[in-house]
């Protein structure tokens, strides 16, 4: 065996992790039209630019569930019915890209393009939000295509755990239950007409355009103005948000998935919003159970018990508020033994965390910002999701400095006053057949079984 | 950015070094291929196959060696902040960590250990764990996933039995069982020696510091056996559609099809992927165009390429609409008429610009950068070959794709997976 290197040197002591801060950037206002914040990132070359609407599906109008969605998906056809493949071609050919989607919290449009190209790529999203067609015939297609996709992702036993998740955690009828991109019953009923009042409704004085990139001799600001500078609202507001907090459990449910070979785990449980100050001390609590490979969740589950390619835990944002969620997917067999492992897990951070494991997870959120943040769009995108959750364009980099000031004692506490154990929403996507017995011989209360 | 100047150094053993120099972030990559994956697997035709074992023995390396405990590799990566995986294909198998740029002699050291003392540290308890974990990897990403098997398959079709490509990294169950510690250290010793493997650093690094680094760390490793040469990859042409319906239960039907292409590293694999991303690369594409937004036969449809260097590179065709057979019939009529009047020249100049863009992001960030450059070294022998990947794209002209597209894309020559929705 070779068990020695000749020669080989003693581990090496690393120095201390060079400083580095999340970029800043200048804050402008066109006239009547978005905020705007101009990043300059010297040596990318390929730039980025976040628009931001308050129009996500936490505005919908009652009964148009879908219609934030639908309305970013139609905004990509273009100016004209079924120009979608011309507009997709204008921007291919100068290198360039644009995307659309809403959650929740925002409709949010992602340009990028070389920076030698941003001018004419923000005249081609102007013409865009200037005069989209949204079309009848275009948008009775994309709802069928929204259709085939809820199947799609209704499949997909991780994002039908998350749809179950929230639909439990939160009050029946309030929108943050109900699915961000619609169900299939709200979708189905959606129109040409439905998507063109949506968009009027968005107001641009509402929106922030971030812009990110090498911008050395870009006139930014000016392509921002002439860009938005002439978009404007052209009907009542929309509602406002639907803000109704989550619930506690307990809870413990099963999506029936028959023949699954595995079975999908979610727990879950409401916390305060990013603006609250526990906000950075929760993501430490997260990572120290499900942040990487020696979390405690993936310690037990996957490096000694086998059970799982790997768990995760984290923080969902939202505008109003965040959600702890702990999630894997575990062999069907061990399932009842995997739900009683993290469990256990999950409640042994109030049994306290180490100096070093909170060191360690600090660390592991802190110090990786640099690698996180080294392309205009993830910069570009970051900013533009802290205007959009009203925190301000200093956020991200006032949330790196918290964090490096989170102690074990106020993980454990904030852990213990947020996240309660004994009020914990589990969601199984699984095979009923086979996991309800021993998930009910656990003791965690009745289960309830729905249909996959 | 703009190409770098390289700055390369061969240690005594055999591991090549690459060194690039950004000071964008004060961050360092270190990204190493060695030069084994799924397709140097046995695959049965000697008796014993044990498929999924360069992607098991992947996991192991992440469980300790001679002077790093199990579990410690992730833990100090961890805690500094670092960025850390491995993957296997078929044909490499990287290991990368992006590391801020005070620990990058630490990432080195730790790679080392691992690259020189593996089997040290290599235990039943470990491989069996491991083994598990792989097999629920297996699980959650293909067995339980609605298409999930379908690259699988699809490979199955393209090539003949026991070929080093007709099985895909992830393994069978039965082999990932049979495998054992001797397996592995076999393994070990028969690939993972220094001279199959390019070290590759990016950063806000001086370079002969970083190279005197990769020397302090990797120089007292044995150089090893010279890894045996990989079995042949050719395969002969299809010669018609070969399709397998698939009986599995899937949120929608769909059609799914194979092409092989040219292999990497020649002039016409260029030209037959930019022709492939004309034909179906995104929403501006012909077969997204006529099969979603005109006919409607389709509510998605996608069009992607696989290089691979020692075997055809793939290219891959997936559409989901409710007549699979209407689907394959829209496919040939828009194979056909690419292959009689070509590209357009706007086609040609929109996947040109599309291959430059594709560059820029590859290369923008230090882990991107890193990866590229043992990629370009472990494959062709030059690092600085990942730089003129746009020039190669731009040097296309459109009568080479038309000829691409009747060579590579004709109708009616393709493996094909129909899944009928079986609600």
């Amino acid at each position: 065996m070779t068990t020695l290197i000749p020669d080989f040197p003693a581990r090496p002591v690393p120095g201390p992790i060079p400083p580095w801060a999340f970029p800043t950037g200048t804050e402008g206002q066109i006239p009547g039209g978005p905020a705007t914040l101009r990043c300059d990132l010297p040596g990318r070359r390929l730039a980025a630019v976040r628009l931001v609407l308050d129009a996500g599906a936490g505005r919908e109008p009652d009964g148009l569930d879908g219609v934030a969605t639908l309305t970013s998906r139609a905004l990509l056809e273009g100016t004209e019915p079924g120009g979608g493949t011309r507009l997709a071609a204008h921007f291919e050919r100068i290198g360039a890209s644009l995307h659309a989607f809403a959650d929740l919290t925002a409709l949010r449009v992602w340009l990028d393009a070389p920076v030698t190209r941003l001018g004419e790529a923000l005249e081609l999203l102007a013409e865009v939000l200037g005069g989209p067609a949204l079309a009848d015939s275009d948008v009775r297609r994309l709802v069928r295509e929204r259709l085939e996709e809820i199947a799609q992702e209704d499949a997909d036993p991780g994002s039908r755990a998350m749809r179950e998740l929230r639909a439990r955690l939160f009050p029946d009828h309030s929108r943050p239950a109900r699915p961000t991109g619609g169900s299939p019953d709200s979708v189905e009923r959606l129109t040409g007409a439905d998507v063109r009042a949506f968009f009027a409704a968005a107001s641009p004085a509402e929106a922030t355009a971030v812009i990110a990139g090498d911008l050395t001799g870009v006139a930014a600001e000016d392509l921002l103005t002439s860009a938005f500078g002439g978009w404007r609202t052209t009907a009542a507001p929309l509602p406002a948000p639907d803000t109704t907090p989550p619930t506690p459990g307990p809870r413990l449910v099963v999506v029936d998935r028959p023949g699954s070979v595995q079975s999908y785990l979610a727990i879950g449980h409401g916390v305060p919003g990013r603006a609250h100050p526990d906000w950075p001390t929760l993501t430490v609590a997260c990572h120290v159970l499900g942040g990487g490979l020696t979390s405690r969740l993936n310690a037990l589950l996957r490096e000694e018990k086998g059970y799982t390619y790997g768990m995760r835990a984290g923080l969902l944002r939202m505008r109003h508020c965040g959600v702890f969620i702990a999630q894997g997917a575990v062999h069907t067999e061990v399932t009842a033994d995997a739900v009683t492992d993290a469990l256990g897990a999950l409640r042994s951070v109030l049994d306290g965390v180490g100096d070093g494991e909170c060191r360690a997870s600090v660390s592991a959120l802190a110090d990786r910002a640099p690698a996180d943040y080294e392309t205009s769009r993830a910069v570009a995108s970051e900013l533009a999701d802290a205007a959009a959750s009203g925190l301000g364009v200093d956020y991200p980099r006032r949330y790196l400095d918290e964090l490096r000031a989170v102690t074990p004692e106020r993980i454990v506490r904030a852990y213990a006053e947020h996240v309660s154990q004994d009020a914990l929403t589990v969601v199984v996507v699984g095979d009923a057949g086979k996991i309800r017995g021993p998930l009910e011989d656990l003791g965690q209360g009745s289960v309830t079984v729905v249909e996959g | 950015m703009a190409e770098q100047p390289l700055h390369e150094h061969t240690l005594g053993n055999g591991l090549r070094v690459v060194v690039c120099e950004d000071h964008v972030v004060p961050l360092a990559a270190v990204n190493i291929w060695y030069g084994v994956g799924s397709r140097h697997e046995q695959t049965g035709v000697d008796g014993k196959s044990r498929t999924g074992l360069a992607h098991l023995f992947e996991h192991l390396m992440f469980q300790g060696s001679a002077n790093v405990a199990e579990g410690e590799h992730a833990a100090l990566m961890e805690s500094a902040g670092a960025t850390f995986n491995a993957s296997t294909s078929f044909e490499r198998t990287n290991y990368y960590e992006t590391v801020p740029v005070s620990h990058l002699e630490l990432a080195l050291w730790l790679e080392a250990d691992r690259m020189g003392t593996l089997p040290a540290a290599l235990t039943q308890e470990n491989l069996d764990n491991q083994r598990d974990v792989v097999k629920n990897e297996r699980r959650q990403r293909y067995d339980n996933q609605p298409y999930g098997t379908a690259f699988e398959r699809l490979c199955r079709l393209t090539f003949p039995p026991g070929h080093p490509y007709a099985h895909t990294p992830i393994g069978s169950m039965e082999d990932l069982n049979a495998t054992t510690i001797e397996d592995c250290v076999e393994f070990f010793r028969t690939w993972y020696a220094p001279g199959n493997a390019v070290l590759s650093i990016v950063g806000d690094v001086d370079p002969q510091a970083a190279i005197a680094m990769a020397e302090r760390c990797f120089g007292g490793i044995p150089a090893g056996p010279a890894a045996p040469p990989a079995r042949p990859g050719e395969v002969a042409p299809l010669a018609g559609v070969i399709l397998e319906e698939v009986d599995e239960e899937v949120p929608s039907p769909a059609y799914f099809a194979m092409l092989p292409l040219p292999p990497d590293g020649g002039h016409a694999i260029e030209a037959a992927e930019l022709a492939a991303e004309i034909l179906g690369g995104g929403s501006g594409s012909r077969l997204y165009d006529r099969m979603v937004r005109r006919d409607q036969i389709a509510t998605e449809v996608w069009t992607g390429v696989t290089r691979l260097v020692g075997g055809p590179s793939l290219a891959i065709v997936e559409a989901i609409g409710p007549d699979p057979a209407k689907i394959a019939e829209v496919l040939d009529e828009e194979l056909a008429a690419f292959a009689a009047d070509g590209p357009t020249e706007d086609e040609t100049a929109r996947a040109t610009a599309q291959a430059e863009r594709g560059l820029l992001e590859r290369t923008e960030t230090v882990t991107g950068l890193a990866n590229a450059l043992s990629a370009n070294a472990t494959q062709f022998d030059d690092p600085a070959r990942v730089f003129t990947s746009a020039a190669r794209a731009a040097a296309v002209t459109g009568a080479e794709i038309k000829d691409a597209a009747r060579r590579w894309l004709a109708p009616g020559t393709r493996t094909a997976l129909s899944y009928g929705g079986a609600k």
